[in-house]
């Protein structure tokens, strides 16, 4: 809506500056207060028993045993929960999602799906009692990839959505005339790609607590990233007024995106305690946030390219497959997302895209850090790579000179703001001295002979805010006190980003008060403006800009009230640092709490304000320099040294937004490396779900990552130009792994994990 | 978590004791960092654990020239790993207890929690089959030493009788003519369970290797030794050429199984390269 308003540019007291966080010392300290420290009198415990099968009707369920077993307060079963057809993912302004779930069903789906619920006085007792539920099945056929089901005659999973174990009709994007660009190319690369099942693995368990009083009000303590949806789905299923749920949700142990579907334990932990009457917790073990939380999409992807031999890209066809799992949940928001994506990043006139997004019966794939990107553009990366091999170019020539800059079409349909992507490859380009890297001696080391070295560059951008498919909004109240103190009310959840900081850093900034003296109040549904969800690498530039549009009509009123104080002119007088003074005569000052407060005849002020933002999109960008060892007898990949070139526009907290790169590049190295859910494709069965077999990297881990911000596109949609930088990390580090690993042995991978077996047996491949 | 009874016992007798005639499903607790796991991923089945961390006696560290270095049942991962003693004398021994989990396991976890649990990855078997370590048994009636290559009898199995308690550990001591390499294959860094772990301990005499034991875990129901191709070895100059022989015939003497964390083929090519490069390593004792 203000694409055209011009960026302000001034000195800054708060924002640009890495100020103490506000949760630090409660976290440090082990105060802070997470949904799973919370204990309610008489609180029950809840869990699930959970499907042992992959595909099945549930032709029998006797859980009179499991009623009978001492402390044993409720069972649900689907005999006995309200049976709504609901969103799992239930974004109230999207097209893109699917109404495929009931809170218990009479039928599974994927192995692990719940099939019941109990209710005890312990947690041991609940799951003791699990296994005294006796359920009775009838196999059905099940499938595990995506080209089986959708052959003619699969099993179907749904008999809702397009039929076909489709979730949602084919996406397809179209521009240029594709014949003709093929037609025009001196050359053609083709390829397929394979992107494994990563789960973000957050270190706080999925958990909620369900308590109703006596008023039939349920109050529902929750760890999610969107709190105003779960009080939405909640009120729908459950046939309630929104006064009578409230969510609260305090700190949090990350969500990585994969906390913003409405999970079945929600519904059941609300069930339970309505049917006992007494607070129920429900806590997931590590087990259970793999089988019932949600993972990457697994895909499948087939690109054609064609090239001209001045390395101009001329035609792009790719098709994508995603694979759901057994339920819809964010796979719409995700094909299209990946797929409209490929129209972008490096240009291109012709381009023919379809992406689509079928069931399966494996566990549920949700919404992930990267939101189907990070498959496209891993494919789009290591192709455009290829490119440059074959042209005899450096790539890093090829990739600058095919870029996206300022004007091009982005993915949302609006044109590209500033040359982000551009000044980001050249900046690496300069620092690392690329072309010196490029013409080493590649000699190994005697001492080592085994060990080869590689560099690698993967590009990326990425959209703060899921426009145009969902139209969002963002709020913020903002209120001040009569000793000058203020109190922002944001619905923004905290994942543990730090974004409460720099909504507060934002405000200090913008009203002219302290940092200090910003108060955060959050994450409760009755107290706090409605709120979209922390999603999309939105939050700074959403709800920023909605609290700094709050912000300055507090200012405009503090000023207002001043001026009548000091008796001058509002226009005249200015305000910084909690002072409010003449501009032209700085000693005719007062604070502002001396501005708010009551004197003579005057009552204290109460100046409240409002801002609603409805954006459209901004984009990200970063060009990540990855340097890897290879090593030829084990197949062993260790990334060395990254060199990440990110332009995030405004930079709002320096540290924070350094911190968001790295743990993006941490996640991007496991996924790309040794991170893979894998499904037992005989069975469906989980085959290390748990944090032994899952292999995430640790900080012994970690290579040396010397990161780089830049503020050189900053976006008029954001607070002074700032823009996401949550996604965009984790899209560009695999590509450039991918990447660095050719120059090193030269193989090309085009599927991740890329596991040591792999590289081994592609380097015996290619040795023979 | 699933529930089970705490019992405590202040000597071997009554350990022992509550070890027989609490039944069925009755465990040592000790460290706890595995068995605590175990019952809380349901792996295995527990009602009862025997604390004997209050036991006396079960917490020294001794070292002499003739018998070597002993340790008691209670002694931790960590204090061991810290040792200089074990730096300086057992490398390959010191190397495994520092891949093994993170900081705060170590300092929790025991050594003899490690080898009687049996698992054919555990880090510290192979650099003590290696070095041909004794496993002290108590029992109500005597006391029994165990060579630690005869003291599995399959994966998580061992010849302990009910009742019986591991009371220590002895490693042979350490002359200056021995060399020692653990050498572990994981796919990251630290909190690692091995895909492949191998340990050397050899003896050179002028330029010559009289003794050689090759110990290679995660290839097989137990840790294996390689003894064809310690055969092959000894006597030898451990040049290029025989070691990587060596190696080869490494790779046919171990049994690997394909599971989630690697094929077998996969472990059989690792027990070749980590053969030599131990090998190597080991000579490295000298240079």
């Amino acid at each position: 809506m203000n694409m055209t308003t011009p960026i302000e540019q001034r000195e800054f007291r708060i924002v640009g500056k890495s100020v103490k966080r506000d949760d630090v010392l409660e976290k440090v300290t082990g105060e802070a207060q997470y949904t799973g420290d919370i204990k309610r009198p008489g609180m029950l415990y809840g869990k699930i028993k959970r499907a042992s099968i992959a595909h099945a009707r549930i032709k029998a369920i006797d859980v009179s045993k499991a009623l009978a077993y001492p402390g044993v307060k409720a069972v649900l079963t689907h005999q006995n929960v309200p049976r709504v057809l609901h969103y799992g993912s239930p974004h109230p302004r999207s097209a893109s999602c699917t109404k495929d779930q009931y809170i218990l069903d009479d039928k599974v789906r994927f192995w692990g799906e719940g099939v019941a619920a109990v209710a005890a006085i312990s947690e041991e007792i609940a799951d003791e009692a699990l296994d005294l539920i006796e359920v009775e099945y009838e196999a059905l056929p099940a499938v595990f990839e995506p080209e089986d089901a959708v052959q003619p005659g699969a099993p179907l999973i749904h008999d809702v959505g397009p039929g076909g174990n489709l979730v949602l009709d084919p996406v397809r994007v179209n521009r240029g005339d594709i014949d003709k660009g093929f037609s025009e190319a001196d050359f053609i690369l083709e390829g397929t790609f394979a992107g494994g099942r990563p789960h973000p693995a957050y270190m706080e368990p999925n958990v909620c607590i369900a308590d109703w009083d006596g008023s039939n009000k349920l109050t529902f303590w929750t760890s999610t990233q969107t709190s105003f949806m779960v009080r939405g789905i909640l009120a729908e299923v459950l046939g309630l007024p929104l006064t009578k749920v409230r969510v609260l949700v305090d700190h949090m142990g990350g969500g990585f995106g994969a906390k913003q579907d409405v999970f079945q334990h929600e519904f059941l932990c609300a069930l339970l305690a309505k049917e006992t009457r007494r607070p129920v917790k429900m806590e997931f073990t590590r087990h259970e946030t793999f089988v019932a939380g949600r993972s990457r999409h697994p895909c499948r992807i087939w690109l054609k390219q064609g090239f001209k031999n001045d390395g101009t890209l001329i035609a792009r066809d790719m098709k994508l497959v995603y694979d759901s799992g057994a339920y819809g949940s964010h796979g719409p928001g995700v094909t299209i997302v990946g797929t409209t994506a490929a129209t972008s990043l490096y240009r291109c006139e012709n381009v023919r895209l379809e992406g689509r997004c079928v069931y399966t019966n494996t566990p549920v794939n949700g919404a992930f850090r990267g939101y189907g990107v990070v498959q496209s553009y891993y494919a789009l990366d290591i192709q455009m790579d290829e490119a440059a091999e074959r042209l005899g170019m450096d790539p890093a020539e090829l990739k600058l000179k095919n870029v996206v800059r300022a004007g091009d079409i982005a993915p949302s349909g609006h044109p590209i703001i500033g040359h982000g992507l551009e000044i980001c490859l050249k900046h690496g380009i300069d620092v690392l001295n690329w072309k010196r890297l490029r013409s080493r001696d590649r000699t190994p080391d005697p001492k080592r002979p085994q060990i080869r070295k590689g560099w690698g560059i993967g590009c990326e951008m990425h959209g703060s805010s899921a426009y145009p498919g969902i139209k969002e909004q963002g709020n913020a109240t903002v209120k001040i006190n009569e000793d000058g103190t203020v109190t922002l009310l944001t619905g923004a959840a905290g994942l543990g980003t730090g974004a409460h900081t720099a909504l507060a850093q934002i405000v200090a900034e913008e009203l002219g008060v302290r940092f200090e003296d910003v108060g955060v109040i959050h994450g409760d549904t009755d107290v706090v403006p409605w709120d979209i969800g922390a999603f999309a690498s939105h939050t700074t530039y959403l709800v920023g800009t909605a609290a700094k549009m709050a912000a300055g009509k507090v200012r405009a009123a503090v000023l207002e009230r001043a001026a009548m104080k000091l008796q001058v002119s509002s226009d005249e007088i200015d305000l910084c640092d909690g002072k409010v003074f003449v501009a032209a005569e700085p000693d005719r000052a007062m604070t502002v709490s001396e501005a708010m407060g009551p004197s003579r005849g005057i009552p204290a002020a109460n100046i409240v304000a409002n801002g609603t933002y409805e954006p459209t999109k901004s984009y990200s960008f970063a060009a990540h320099f990855t340097e890897v060892e290879v090593d030829t007898e084990t197949g062993i990949v260790e990334v060395k040294r990254v060199v990440p070139v990110h332009d995030v526009g405004r930079v709002i907290h320096p540290i924070a937004a350094q911190g968001q790169i790295e743990g993006g590049i941490q996640q991007g190295i496991g996924h790309t490396l040794t991170e893979d859910y894998l499904i037992d494709k005989k069975t469906g069965r989980s085959l290390n779900a748990g944090l032994v077999d899952y292999k995430m990297p640790l900080s012994m881990d970690m290579p040396d990552i010397e990161t780089i911000i830049l503020e050189a596109a900053p976006d008029p949609g954001g607070p002074w130009g700032a823009k996401g930088v949550g996604e965009d990390p984790i899209i560009a580090i695999g590509p450039s792994i991918a990447n660095a690993i050719y120059d090193a042995i030269g193989i090309r991978f085009h599927h991740y994990p890329i596991i040591p077996e792999d590289v081994l047996k592609a380097l015996r491949e290619k040795g023979a | 978590m699933r529930r089970f009874d705490y019992h405590r016992a202040e000597t071997l007798e009554q350990a022992s004791r509550l070890l027989t005639e609490l039944g069925d499903d009755t465990f040592v607790f000790n460290g706890g960092t595995d068995l605590l796991v175990e019952i809380r991923e349901r792996l295995r089945r527990v009602r009862n654990v025997v604390d004997i961390k209050q036991i006396p006696g079960l917490s020294d560290i001794t070292y002499d020239e003739t018998r070597g270095l002993t340790f008691g049942a209670l002694v931790t991962v960590g204090r061991l790993e810290n040792l200089s003693l074990v730096r300086q004398r057992y490398p390959n021994l010191r190397s495994a207890l520092a891949s093994l989990g993170s900081i705060q396991v170590r300092n929790r976890a025991t050594v003899v929690g490690n080898i009687c649990r049996a698992s054919p990855s555990a880090d510290t078997i192979p650099p003590l089959v290696a070095d041909g370590a004794f496993v002290h048994i108590y029992s109500r009636t005597d006391m029994r030493v165990v060579p630690i290559a005869e003291f599995f009898t399959g994966a998580g199995k061992t010849v302990l009788a009910k009742g019986e308690i591991v009371t220590g550990i002895t490693v042979p001591p350490a002359a200056d003519n021995i060399g020692k390499a653990y050498l572990k294959h994981g796919r990251r860094k630290a909190m690692e369970l091995s895909t492949v772990g191998v340990a050397v301990s050899l003896a050179m005499e002028e330029g010559v290797c009289s003794d050689i034991r090759i110990a290679l875990g995660a290839v097989g129901a137990t840790v294996l030794r390689a003894p064809q191709a310690e055969a092959m070895l000894r006597g030898t100059r451990l040049d290029a050429a025989a070691v990587r022989n060596a190696a080869d015939k490494a790779m046919e003497e171990c049994t690997p199984i394909s599971n989630v964390r690697a094929s077998a083929d996969y472990r059989r090519d690792m027990v070749g390269v980590l053969t030599g490069r131990a090998i190597k390593q080991a000579l490295e004792t000298f240079a």
